[in-house]
């Protein structure tokens, strides 16, 4: 009975790190949030600071437009892309790796550049619209109350879509060739053999892939503090913009810290509830 | 997932900045991008008569600087000297971050009353101010001219200046740029002072009030978010700050607009067809004006780990000399000013603002203050709210952030 406590031995320099790494700082934030800057007691009172700010249930609420309005439109295309790469064409590999790209660039510099793109006085948007005539009058596309989230949405779909593409691929390629032919003798067309043999079968890779893309989701910093820095008005400011602005704009590290639990905890019920939820579903083709 | 980010990022960095480890009779100091030449140039001066001292330059950048800073200044691995924004000297001082420094201040009277008031906090002096300057209104005299205005007598009132936008603009061009986008500061600088000419402020003097819903501060922003809604500013305005704004004025869209003088090189470079012309910013009818006095100040971090040969060279620093070489602006000290570098004509105007600079409240929050005002704005330009009610919003979250 010597064998566990060997293992033990082994994995424990890696435990230490991970414990470093991981648990250290996850109890630290837990004892930040209900003490102040000089490290005395104080209760709940920086989530009830940081609980009647005016801008916590407007970011709550942006940030489920956010996550669920990226996730559908990422989820969707990311598959149709796969269904289609999956064909095969002239030029395939081509049109695979170029998919790819929008994954491949670092989220600022890719920002900065949409930034850019979506500029309404030099924006190239703007210009090749207003060019041919299209629109007489240039948009406020990053200023205007109703196009500034879908905006910023259609940036982070078309940024993390090739992820999806290529995930799924990799699960399309898998699906032995046996269980088309089966259904073409059965007489399935296009449509049924994605709808009864594609989807189905890589079901598991699409549920994967949206808890991460949840998870990334109610993380993302980048694309929105980039380009919006969560304004005009707080119209764009999601949890994770809030939290960073608390931190490191304001120096509350203790309301952060409050913030951070409460939305750890909503985090984690979502992933809990997502992966219950699978767990139930019937699991074919296994 | 975000808490250990949130604590990652700050090791991380933190981390990043442990090269901060200093010897005995070495100064580490830090200073911005745009400081470095003028800063390689004084060092090597002060190690000539200072052999025994070894000044280390540490290059930092403008943008993200306020984190960094306090990064340092928390992590207990700071450098012995650093460059900082007079209004953040305040904070620092009230958490105990840097040391006092009346002991290295010398000729109090030689330098502008109002920097010094700046970084001034419980009766002790907490940074020593090399650098001021406010905000002007830069126009192109050329505009002026092609409509039919006289450029050598510019506006001087507000129901002038919106006279002279509005007889500005015309097809693709905007006549006077405000900002509502970027970071906050830049519409704290470019609204402030318009509501500070017409009496009011954001919160009392005493700090205990929010005041930015008083008539007269609704009247100014009014003011200042008409040329928006009037169609007198462009229609980026909700995504501009500063340079953008420069960038419309160098591209000959924008013919009036709010900035310092450091503008007026990178004007000149880029657009040199362009006659540039500086105002007064425009007062109420029977008013003075009134600009927010910005600038940068040196701090000795509480955690400086060589403190008294820092200060032995902040003296050095401090020196009119060593100001009228390090500021890119204007020096604190009046002394300074007679240099020959602050004689160029078109810096007369900014000087003349000068008397007019005020500190930003010293308050704690004045960050989040300056946030729910700041969205207060946006909300205006927005159209979203008349500025009424937007700023009874804002005075409302500002009462909150002061009764804490």
């Amino acid at each position: 009975m010597y064998r566990p406590s060997t293992g033990l031995l082994f994995v424990l320099p890696a435990l230490i790190v991970l414990a470093m790494l991981i648990a250290y700082p996850v109890a630290y934030t837990g004892l930040l949030s209900v003490t102040d800057g000089q490290g005395n007691f104080v209760g709940m009172s920086n989530f009830a600071k940081v609980l009647s700010a005016r801008a916590t249930p407007q970011a709550f609420w942006n940030t489920v437009y956010w996550v669920v309005g990226s996730i559908v439109f990422q989820v969707i295309l990311g598959t149709a892309t796969a269904v289609l790469l999956n064909q095969t064409f002239a030029g395939r590999a081509i049109v695979r790796s170029i998919t790819l790209i929008p994954w491949v660039v670092p989220g600022i510099v890719a920002a900065t550049t949409w930034a850019w793109m979506f500029h309404t006085e030099f924006g190239i948007i703007n210009y090749m619209l207003t060019g041919p005539g299209i629109i007489d009058q240039p948009i406020g596309w990053l200023t205007n109350r109703d196009t500034v989230m879908p905006v910023l949405i259609a940036i982070n779909v078309w940024k993390l879509f090739p992820f999806v593409a290529i995930m799924v691929l990799a699960g399309l390629q898998s699906i032995p060739n046996d269980l088309y032919e089966a259904a073409r003798v059965d007489g399935a067309n296009f449509w049924e053999e994605v709808r009864y043999v594609m989807l189905p079968q890589v079901r598991p890779v699409i549920v994967a892939v949206t808890l991460l893309l949840v998870i990334w989701g109610l993380n993302s910093i980048t694309i929105i503090y980039a380009i919006t820095r969560g304004g005009p008005a707080n119209r764009t400011l999601i949890t994770p913009i809030q939290i960073f602005r608390i931190a490191f704009e304001n120096v509350q590290f203790n309301q952060a810290a409050a913030l951070s639990v409460m939305f750890f905890a909503v985090a984690i019920a979502i992933v809990f509830v997502y992966i219950k939820a699978l767990a139930s579903q019937p699991r074919e083709a296994r | 997932m975000t808490k250990p980010l949130l604590i990652l990022a700050t090791t991380a960095s933190a981390l990043a900045f442990s090269s901060v480890v200093s010897l005995a009779g070495e100064v580490t100091w830090w200073t911005p991008n745009f400081n470095e030449p003028r800063a390689r140039e004084l060092v090597e001066k002060f190690q000539a008569a200072n052999p025994d001292i070894t000044v280390n330059l540490e290059i930092t950048t403008s943008d993200g600087l306020p984190q960094r800073v306090l990064t340092a200044l928390q992590s207990g691995a700071a450098p012995d000297i650093i460059d900082v924004q007079h209004g953040w000297v305040n904070g620092y001082a009230q958490n105990g971050l840097v040391i006092p420094l009346d002991d290295v201040l010398q000729d109090r009277e030689d330098y502008i009353p109002a920097a010094l008031d700046y970084v001034t906090w419980d009766g002790k002096l907490w940074g020593i101010p090399y650098r001021i300057e406010t905000h002007a209104v830069i126009y192109n005299r050329g505009h002026f001219t092609e409509v039919g205005l006289d450029p050598d007598s510019p506006p001087e009132t507000w129901a002038e200046l919106v006279d002279v936008a509005t007889k500005l603009t015309k097809e693709g061009r905007s006549g006077f740029a405000i900002t509502g986008g970027g970071e906050v500061g830049n519409t704290i600088f470019r609204s402030l002072p318009f509501i500070w000419m017409n009496g009011s402020s954001m919160i009392s003097d005493d700090m205990t009030k929010a005041t930015v819903n008083e008539p007269a501060a609704v009247e100014a922003v009014t003011f200042y978010t008409d040329f928006f809604r009037k169609g007198l500013s462009p229609a980026s305005t909700l995504e501009n700050d500063g340079t953008a704004n420069r960038r419309l004025f160098i591209a000959e869209t924008v013919s009036m607009y709010q900035s310092g003088q450091f503008d007026i090189a990178s004007i000149r470079e880029e657009n040199p067809d362009i006659d540039i012309g500086v105002m007064r910013i425009p007062h109420p009818e029977g008013k003075d004006t009134a600009a927010i006095l910005g600038g940068w100040s040196f701090v000795v971090p509480s955690d400086a780990q060589n403190p008294d040969e820092a200060k032995i060279f902040l003296q050095f620093l401090a020196e009119a000399e060593s100001q009228g070489t390090l500021t890119d602006t204007f020096p604190a000290r009046k002394s300074a000013m007679e240099l020959p570098r602050f004689n160029d004509p078109i810096l007369q105007v900014f000087k003349e603002m000068l008397p007019y600079g005020r500190p930003v409240p010293a308050e704690k929050n004045w960050v989040q203050i300056s946030q729910a005002y700041f969205n207060g704005i946006q909300s205006i330009l927005l159209g979203d709210m008349e500025p009424q009610e937007a700023m009874d919003v804002a005075a409302e979250e500002i009462q909150a952030l002061l009764d804490e």
